[in-house]
C-alpha cells in the first residue's frame, strides 16, 4: 500500500503541510485540525515532521471498541467512521507515535486519510519532502542517497520515484 | 454563485498568481463552478508541487467581500454604486480639469504589486506616459527596486535566481525561502543531497538554518560590513578570480584600497558576528568557489545605504567568479517581444519626476518615481503639486512608510482612484473605487527568466460587470483622445499578439503548452564571447556612472542610522520583515482560513527584552 512519508533532511519547517491539511479539513467539515504534524525545535537545530503510517497492524484499530475505525477498501488507509466513533481516545492512547487524536470541534477522533489517495500535503510540500509511495519506495530512495555518497554507486539515480 | 467559468465541466491549466512565483495549476471546474485547484506538471519552476497560499486562491475569487460594482464617494464620506460608464466619464473629466489647471504631471499612476508585473505594468507606465505625466509610482520602490539596482550596477543584468541545486556553496542574505520563494525550497534540498554547503546570515533566527553550516546573525543593516570584510580576506589571500578581475572588470585597485579597514575584528564590532565566525565564512568561500549562489534577499534593500551593501556583495560574488555560470550571477537573455513602456515614442524630458532630483539612479535606472516623496508633493511641499492619483491593486495607506503622513496625503487629492478587489483602507479615502479582476479573470503573458520561459495565463472566469486591467486603461485612454493611437488593441488577447509578435513564438504555441516554452536555450560564460551589458562592458567593481553623480563609485559602507544615532530614549529595533507564509505583502488578510491560522498580529521578542519593566503587555 502506499503512504505519505517524509524525506526528513529535506524538510525546511514551512509548515504548508499542516497548514493544507487543516484547509481540506475544513472544506470537508471534518474540523481543524492537522493530520500531519512538522516539530522544530530550534535550539537544537531540529525538524521532525511526520504523520499516520497507515500500520499493518494498527493498535488504533485493534483497541477500539466500537470498530469505529476501518480500512479503506481503496486506499487502504485506516479511516474513521465518525457515526459510529464515541471520541473515547483509546486510539489516542494506542498510537505509538500521537498520529492520533481528538478534533476537539467534532469530538471524534481524526486522522489522516490520505485525502481517498491523492494526498493534498504531499502536493503542497514544495520542497519535495513528502511523498506519497509504498514505503520501501522510502528505503530505497536512502539506500540510493547513501550509497551515492559513499561512492559505491557510478550511475545517479532517477528522479522520479514518487507517483 | 459569481463568476461565470469559460467551461462547464473540466481542467483549465493556468498560472498561479497569490504570488509572483507563478506556479502551474490545474483549475477544476464543475457545472460552472471552480471547485477545486492542483499543482500543474511540466513547470520546471514548481515541479509538479505548489503551496497553500495558491491552493486557497478560489477562496479569494469567491470572497463575499469583493468589489462587484464601482463606487463613488459622496460629500458624507459615504460610497453610492454608480455604472462603470458614468465612473470612467466622471474620472477622466476631473483628470483633464487637473492637466489644464497644473499640468499633466501632477497626475500620478500607482501600480501595486498584487496585479504582477510585465505587461500589467507595462499598461500603467503606457498610460502615464501617453497621459503625458513621468509621475508612475509603484510597489518596487519600497521592495526590489533595491536589489535591481545593485546588481544593474555592477554586472549590468539582474537575475537573483541562479540555479542553486548545482551549487557547493549556498549562502543566503535576509531571506526565508519558505516565505519568499517556495519554489526554491526543493532547490536547496536538492544541493543539500549533492552536498553543498549552506550559511544563513539573518538577523531572524529561520527553520532554515537547521541546515546551515554557518549561522549568522548580523545587527539588521550592516551586511555591507560583512560583505566587505569577506572581500578583504578573498583579497588578502590573493583567493580571487584573477582572469575575471583582471579582464573583465573595472575599478578592482579601489576595492582593494577600501576594504582595507575591514578586519575580521571590525566586521564583529560593527556586524555583532564574532570575528573568527567571519573568517569561517571567508573559508567556505575559498573552498568552494566558483561554486557558490548568494542569495541577497529584500532583508538588505530595507535599510538605508541597502544599494551598497547588495553591490558589496555582487562585488563579492564577481571575486570567487561565480559571475555568468548556472548556480551564481546568471546572466539572463530576454525575450524578443514589443514592450507597451512607450519610453522610446514618449520621452518626456524635463518634466521633473517625483524625486528624480534627489533620487536620480532610481528615476534613470527604473523610470520610476519616488512613492515616499510623492506624500510631499501631494500635501504642497514639492516643486508642484500632485492633485490625482489612480491605484490600482496598491495599498499604499497600509504598506507605505508613516501611515499617518500618506493616509493625509491621499485624503489631500482632488481626485483619487482605486481599482482593487476588496474595499482596502486605501479605497477608503478614494473618490472612486472600481472593481477589479483576479488573475483568474485574465489571459496574460508571463516571461520566467530563470528558466528563460514564456507561458499564456488562461482566463478562467469572467464576473459580470468586472473588466481586467487592461481594459480599464483602454477604456480610460479613449475618454480621454489617446485611445485610439496608444490603446488600439480590442482586448488583452489583441496585446498578448502584439507582445509576442517578434519572439517567433505563436499564441497558438504557448495555448497547447500550459507549462510553458522555453523561448531561448540557457547558456552560460556569455562575458568570454560578448562585453557584459555595462557602460564599459565590463564588471563595474567601482561605477563610473555613480561617480559622474556625485556618489562615491565604491559601494561604501555606512552604518545604518540605528547605529549612527544610537538613543538611550528608544533601546529597541523593530524590524518588519519577517512575513507568513500564507500571506503576501499585505494581501490576503481577509482570507477566513488564513485569517483563523493567525488571528492576531504578532511580534516577535526575546524573552530577556520582553522582561524588562518598560515593556507593558497588554493582555
Ligand atoms: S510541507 Fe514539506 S517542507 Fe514544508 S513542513 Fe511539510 S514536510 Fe516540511
Ligand atoms: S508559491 Fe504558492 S502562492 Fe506562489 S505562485 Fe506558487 S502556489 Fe501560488
Amino acid at each position: 500500500m502506499n503512504v505519505v512519508f517524509v524525506e526528513l533532511d529535506r524538510c525546511i519547517a514551512c509548515l504548508s503541510c499542516e497548514q493544507a491539511c487543516q484547509f481540506q479539513q475544513a472544506e470537508r467539515n471534518r474540523g481543524w485540525s492537522p493530520n500531519i504534524f512538522v516539530n522544530v525545535d530550534i535550539d537544537r537545530r531540529r525538524i521532525y515532521a511526520g504523520t499516520c503510517l497507515q500500520c499493518e497492524t494498527a493498535l488504533c484499530m485493534e483497541v477500539c471498541p466500537v470498530s469505529a475505525l476501518t480500512r479503506d477498501p481503496e486506499t487502504a488507509a485506516v479511516i474513521v467512521e465518525e457515526e459510529i466513533c464515541l471520541g473515547c481516545g483509546l486510539c489516542v492512547a494506542a498510537c505509538p507515535f500521537g498520529y492520533m487524536q481528538i478534533d476537539e470541534s467534532l469530538g471524534k477522533a481524526t486522522k489522516c486519510d490520505l485525502c481517498g489517495g491523492n494526498p493534498r500535503c504531499v502536493q503542497m510540500c514544495m520542497a519535495k519532502a513528502l511523498h506519497f509511495g509504498s514505503i520501501n519506495s522510502l528505503a530505497e530512495l536512502k539506500r540510493k542517497q547513501t550509497d551515492l555518497r559513499l561512492g559505491l554507486r557510478a550511475v545517479p539515480y532517477d528522479e522520479d520515484d514518487d507517483q | 454563485m459569481m463568476g461565470t467559468t469559460i467551461i462547464e465541466n473540466g481542467i483549465v491549466k493556468t498560472l498561479c498568481r497569490m504570488c509572483d512565483n507563478r506556479c502551474s495549476i490545474d483549475v477544476h471546474v464543475r457545472d460552472g463552478n471552480m471547485v477545486g485547484i492542483a499543482p500543474g506538471e511540466g513547470n520546471p519552476s514548481n515541479q509538479g508541487r505548489m503551496c497553500p497560499r495558491g491552493g486557497a486562491a478560489l477562496d479569494m475569487f469567491y470572497h463575499p467581500d469583493r468589489i462587484r460594482k464601482p463606487l463613488k464617494r459622496r460629500t458624507d464620506g459615504s460610497f453610492v454604486e454608480i455604472s462603470r460608464d458614468r465612473a470612467l466619464d466622471e474620472i477622466a473629466e476631473k483628470m483633464l480639469k487637473i492637466k489644464d489647471r497644473c499640468g499633466a504631471r501632477s497626475m500620478g499612476i500607482w501600480k501595486g504589486e498584487a496585479v504582477g508585473f510585465l505587461q500589467q505594468e507595462e499598461y500603467a507606465r503606457r498610460f502615464a506616459r501617453a497621459f503625458g505625466t513621468p509621475n508612475y509610482f509603484s510597489n518596487d520602490s519600497a521592495c526590489y527596486n533595491g536589489r535591481f539596482m545593485g546588481h544593474y550596477l555592477v554586472t549590468g543584468f539582474w537575475n537573483p535566481f541562479p540555479y542553486y541545486a548545482n551549487a557547493d556553496l549556498i549562502l543566503l542574505f535576509g531571506t526565508n525561502p519558505p516565505v519568499c520563494h517556495p519554489p526554491f525550497m526543493a532547490e536547496f534540498a536538492d544541493a543539500k543531497a549533492n552536498g553543498a554547503n549552506l550559511v544563513v546570515i539573518d538577523p531572524r533566527l529561520n527553520p532554515i538554518a537547521c541546515y546551515a553550516d554557518i549561522f549568522a546573525q548580523p545587527l539588521p543593516g550592516t551586511d555591507g560590513a560583512l560583505a566587505w570584510g569577506l572581500i578583504r580576506h578573498l583579497v588578502k589571500a590573493g583567493e580571487y578570480d584573477h582572469r575575471l578581475i583582471e579582464h573583465h572588470s573595472i575599478g578592482f585597485e579601489g576595492v582593494v584600497d577600501y576594504a582595507e579597514k575591514f578586519t575580521p575584528e571590525y566586521v564583529e564590532e560593527q556586524t555583532g558576528v564574532y570575528a573568527d565566525v567571519v573568517v569561517n565564512i571567508a573559508r567556505l568561500i575559498i573552498e568552494n568557489r566558483p561554486k557558490v549562489s548568494f542569495y541577497m534577499g529584500a532583508g538588505l534593500e530595507h535599510h538605508d545605504n541597502g544599494v551598497n551593501n547588495i553591490r558589496a556583495l555582487v562585488i563579492l560574488s564577481c571575486l570567487t567568479g561565480a559571475l555568468d555560470i548556472d548556480c551564481g550571477l546568471t546572466w539572463p537573455e530576454e525575450m524578443q517581444r514589443n514592450k507597451l513602456t512607450l519610453y522610446d515614442e514618449l520621452p518626456l524630458e524635463g518634466k521633473k519626476p517625483i524625486g528624480a532630483d534627489r533620487f536620480p539612479v532610481l528615476y534613470d535606472l527604473r523610470k520610476e518615481c519616488h512613492s515616499m516623496t510623492a506624500m510631499d508633493y501631494m500635501l504642497g511641499h514639492g516643486d508642484y503639486p500632485l492633485k490625482g492619483l489612480i491605484i490600482t491593486a496598491a495599498n499604499p495607506a497600509v504598506t507605505n512608510p508613516n501611515t499617518r503622513k500618506v493616509e493625509e496625503a491621499l485624503g489631500s487629492l482632488d481626485l483619487l482612484v482605486v481599482n482593487d478587489l476588496f474595499f482596502t483602507k486605501t479605497a477608503g479615502r478614494a473618490h472612486y473605487i472600481l472593481p477589479a479582476a483576479s488573475f483568474l479573470e485574465r489571459s496574460e503573458i508571463h516571461i520566467d527568466i530563470k528558466y528563460q520561459r514564456v507561458y499564456l495565463t488562461n482566463k478562467v472566469a469572467d464576473v459580470p460587470g468586472i473588466q481586467d486591467e487592461y481594459m480599464l486603461w483602454h477604456d480610460l485612454a479613449h475618454r480621454l483622445d489617446f485611445g485610439e493611437r496608444y490603446f488600439p488593441w480590442r482586448n488583452e488577447t489583441q496585446v498578448n499578439r502584439y507582445i509576442l509578435e517578434p519572439s517567433g513564438i505563436g499564441l497558438e504555441q504557448l495555448q497547447a503548452h500550459p507549462e510553458g516554452v522555453q523561448y531561448r536555450p540557457l547558456t552560460f560564460k556569455k562575458h568570454l564571447s560578448r562585453p557584459l551589458p555595462t557602460a564599459s562592458g565590463k564588471i563595474e567593481l567601482a561605477s563610473p556612472y555613480l561617480k559622474n553623480l556625485g556618489f562615491a563609485a565604491i559601494p561604501e559602507y555606512v552604518p545604518p542610522y540605528h547605529l549612527r544615532e544610537r538613543s538611550g530614549e528608544y533601546p529597541f529595533l523593530l524590524t518588519t520583515g519577517a512575513r507568513k507564509t500564507l500571506f503576501y505583502h499585505s494581501r490576503h488578510q481577509n482570507m477566513e482560513y488564513f485569517r483563523k491560522l493567525h488571528p492576531k498580529a504578532e511580534v516577535e521578542i526575546h524573552p530577556d527584552d520582553a522582561a524588562e519593566p518598560s515593556f507593558a503587555v497588554a493582555s
